[in-house]
């Protein structure tokens, strides 16, 4: 092969690659084992996030790019990737990527580098003194170590002026953050990085990341204890919720957690965990029984010591937002809940929202059922179909030919299930939720057929499909397979995804909502809320108001958007609302109008009045939720209005203007 | 220019802000006080702290010491923080609202309140980096 043409394949395929990392969200689902191939080895080993899938996507950007020169660690980062190919099923399953082509162009582009293009790496004063407390390989200040954690924390356009740190347990945090104070270095917790990924296309970006300074990264953190007795987990920074979930599934127990790739603590902290199930298990303080925190001082402290100032309260008001956690949460010990067995699924569908918001206040005002919320028909297809294009397909025959535009989707015991069912006139049972998830690409086919045109002239087309004879035929044309389903995969793929989908847990609903792996899915198109956030349930035209009005601004904008889901809280007083965008967070056009979107429903929910945004409870999970949300702040003054955007703009930067 | 916390800092501070800044329009004519708490100041890692007082928008009292309060004085408003983060405010890599709200800055009082005087104390601060171009390594 001429040296000419081998130039051009590379060159080829050093685009293919970066065009796939281009793609990378950070979702986290390459550091979780959620489909049994078992964890990449090298992230496993070497932990910083250079070492795992999604870093070496981030490394391979700042290379191409220019923004990062190679240096020796790179060549070992390449090489200590074997490519086993775990992280093309993981990544594929959630977002069709194919990392592993990113790793093979990151081998073939550290081997061929010249001696003279390595740039040499000082150690300085700062980086021995952080070795010093945790040891020679868990501290860093490698520019392309450091690369790899550009969107998750680090602002696209920073210089890489920082360290990165790998504590092992918390005396190690402690001294970390006594070692920084003392050198004047700010420095910032990094758990999953996912919270961070989905702000820093935005606006948010320079808010939200690490100016400069020292990382600390948690993943080390790794203790999870489950005690059967008391029901309660102790779990380290360093646990995602599918890792705790999975431990408490092993006593029949279940943990209130957020999205699979999410660590817990983190999630406490930022958040306070919103999930379907906060109806029953509840939200914030409400999950856990102590935390330990490692305060801005270092000092080691426990929420439930005697001496320390109420750490279940915080101010209130619009002005109150707050950009980073109170603390670095190193450890927490979680409530569990039985799970039952009798447990089973039903499914409401609904063509209007305000049907589907009546039943689910209904149940929830009667606790009725472990999981309770109202699901957009976007959410559904994302959820269950394998790729975007049937779900795209998927989600225009529930519009357009089955008017399923909403369920409210219950997950409880048998008695609640006679409840739901006496209270609907018709359900969609787990069978045919199976149904759903492996015949999807075969219902996505028949977006034009007879069939569905059929169905449509039906005068109510989902009581034909779930309670009339088309059930039938509908599910006999589904030909629902683990075949099936694994046939829209890449072909060596195949048969990989047909064992995957063999595995009852993939088809469970139940254990689906508990592990919570689908939300990953809608990563496919870079997913951000317009809004998210709690308003009363009691006001159910205003929560209706308030998704019209969020749906006009996103119009405006010229985004896609829908309601992503509305789950009560607190016997149903509060209902927690999330409406979302969908848009490409390479096209810089398309990030404006979401910022601008951002801020002018955050506006508008604030003259609206009843509405916590999200922008208000971020960082107040560890807070008693009564504190943070009795009462939710009335519509604020014009006045009050102007100080709101003078704080945006101090937050935003000069360049932004109303 | 001179060095971060200096007397010369104060005399330059109080100077430039007499000069420059008018109390109606720049101050917006506010009536408060500031005690400013800086740790782990270089390069002995002492606590230093200034205080800082506008009568009308008008520079009232601007003065420096070491320890963490002023004898005889109590400022409406108490930050703290550490050296390199005043730093970064008066090179401008950081704004004080953020600082605020990053928790780089721990603020004693209500925050609601002190985000309402943030904007005019912000053109004091920019004045103040103006004239500081030294600081402590």
């Amino acid at each position: 092969m001429s040296s000419e043409k081998v130039q051009t394949i590379q060159k080829t395929s050093f685009e293919d690659a970066v065009e796939i990392a281009k793609k990378g969200t950070h979702c986290g689902m390459c550091r979780i084992d959620f489909l049994g191939t078992g964890l990449c080895p090298s992230g496993k080993k070497h932990g910083f996030v250079a070492y795992w899938p999604q870093g070496r996507m981030e490394i391979f950007k700042s290379l191409m790019s220019g923004k990062v020169k190679p240096t020796k660690k790179l060549v070992e980062i390449a090489n200590s990737c074997t490519l086993c190919g775990i992280c093309d099923k993981q990544c594929n399953f959630a977002t069709q990527l194919r990392p592993e082509k990113v790793a093979r162009a990151l081998k073939e582009y550290a081997n061929n580098l010249d001696e003279s293009e390595f740039q040499i790496v000082v150690e300085d004063d700062i980086i021995k003194g952080l070795r010093e407390i945790v040891g020679e390989k868990w501290a860093t200040n490698d520019p392309v170590i450091i690369s790899s954690y550009i969107r998750t924390i680090i602002h696209p356009d920073s210089d890489l002026n920082f360290y990165v740190v790998m504590p092992e347990n918390t005396e190690e945090v402690s001294k970390i953050i006594k070692f920084a104070n003392k050198n004047n270095i700010p420095f910032m917790p990094r758990s999953g990085g996912t919270l961070l990924s989905c702000a820093t296309p935005t606006v948010l970006s320079k808010a939200f990341c690490l100016e400069q300074g020292i990382i600390i990264d948690l993943l080390r953190l790794n203790k999870l204890e489950v005690d059967t007795k008391s029901c309660t987990a102790k779990v380290g920074a360093g646990i995602t919720a599918f890792e705790l979930q999975k431990a408490a599934y092993k006593h029949k127990l279940r943990a209130n957690l957020a999205e699979a790739g999410a660590h817990v603590c983190s999630n406490i902290a930022s958040t306070g965990i919103t999930s379907t199930w906060q109806n029953r298990y509840g939200w914030a303080a409400d999950n856990y029984i102590d935390v330990e925190i490692v305060d801005d001082k270092g000092n080691i402290r426990n929420n439930s010591d005697l001496d320390i100032k109420n750490p279940y309260t915080t101010e209130r008001g619009f002005t109150d937002i707050t950009l980073t956690p109170p603390g670095i949460i190193t450890e927490s010990v979680v409530k569990l809940h039985p799970v039952f067995d009798d447990e089973d699924v039903v499914l409401v569908p609904f063509e209007n929202l305000k049907d589907a918001l009546n039943l689910v206040m209904k149940l929830a005002k009667r606790n009725v059922g472990l999981s309770l919320v109202v699901l957009s028909r976007k959410y559904l297809s994302e959820f269950l179909c394998p790729t975007p294009k049937i779900a795209k397909d998927f989600e225009y025959i529930c519009k357009n030919y089955m008017k399923l535009n909403y369920v409210v989707d219950v997950i409880c015991n048998k008695d609640d299930k006679k409840i739901v069912e006496e209270m609907a006139e018709y359900t969609i049972d787990k069978n045919m939720m199976k149904t759903f998830i492996l015949g999807s690409p075969r219902l996505a086919s028949l977006k034009n057929s007879e069939f569905l045109k059929v169905l449509s002239e039906e005068k109510d087309p989902l009581k034909a499909i779930f309670a009339g004879p088309m059930r039938k035929h509908l599910e006999k044309g589904l030909d629902a397979s683990p075949e099936q389903i694994a046939k829209v995969f890449d072909k060596d793929l195949q048969d990989f995804f047909k064992k995957v989908y063999s595995k009852p847990e993939m088809t469970d609903i139940i254990w689906l909502h508990a592990f919570r792996i689908l939300p990953s899915r809608l990563m496919r198109q870079r997913l951000f809320f317009a809004q998210a956030g709690m308003i009363w349930g009691e006001d159910q035209d205003k929560i209706l108001k308030l998704i019209d009005m969020l749906s006009k601004v996103c119009d405006k904008y010229k985004l896609e958007h829908m309601l992503g889901f509305i789950s009560p809280m607190d016997d149903g007083k509060y209902a927690f609302f999330e409406y979302d965008y969908y848009y490409n967070h390479n096209d810089p056009d398309a990030t404006k109008r979401v910022s601008q979107a951002l801020i002018e429903t955050t506006e508008n929910c604030l003259v609206m009045g009843d509405i916590l945004m999200v922008l208000n409870y971020l960082f107040k999970g560890l807070y008693r939720k009564e504190h943070v949300l009795y009462p939710i702040p009335k519509g604020i003054s014009n006045d009050d209005l102007a100080l709101f955007r003078e704080l945006i703009e101090n937050i935003l930067g000069k360049e932004f203007k109303w | 220019m001179v060095k971060f916390l200096s007397e010369e800092w104060i005399e330059y501070g109080k100077n430039y802000i007499l000069e420059k800044l008018d109390p109606e329009k720049d101050m917006k004519n506010i009536t408060t006080s500031l005690l400013g708490i800086i740790e782990h100041v270089p390069p002995n890692d002492i606590t230093m702290s200034f205080y800082l007082e506008l009568r009308n928008g008008k520079l009232n009292d601007f003065k420096v010491n070491t320890g963490d309060s002023f004898e005889g004085k109590e400022a409406a408003y108490v930050i703290r923080g550490n050296y390199g983060t005043y730093k970064d405010i008066l090179q401008g890599k950081i704004g004080t609202a953020m600082a605020l709200l990053k928790n780089r800055l721990q603020l004693k009082g209500s925050k609601m309140e002190a985000l309402k005087i943030i904007k005019p104390l912000d053109g004091l601060i920019e004045s103040l980096r103006k004239i500081t171009d030294e600081f402590e390594e």
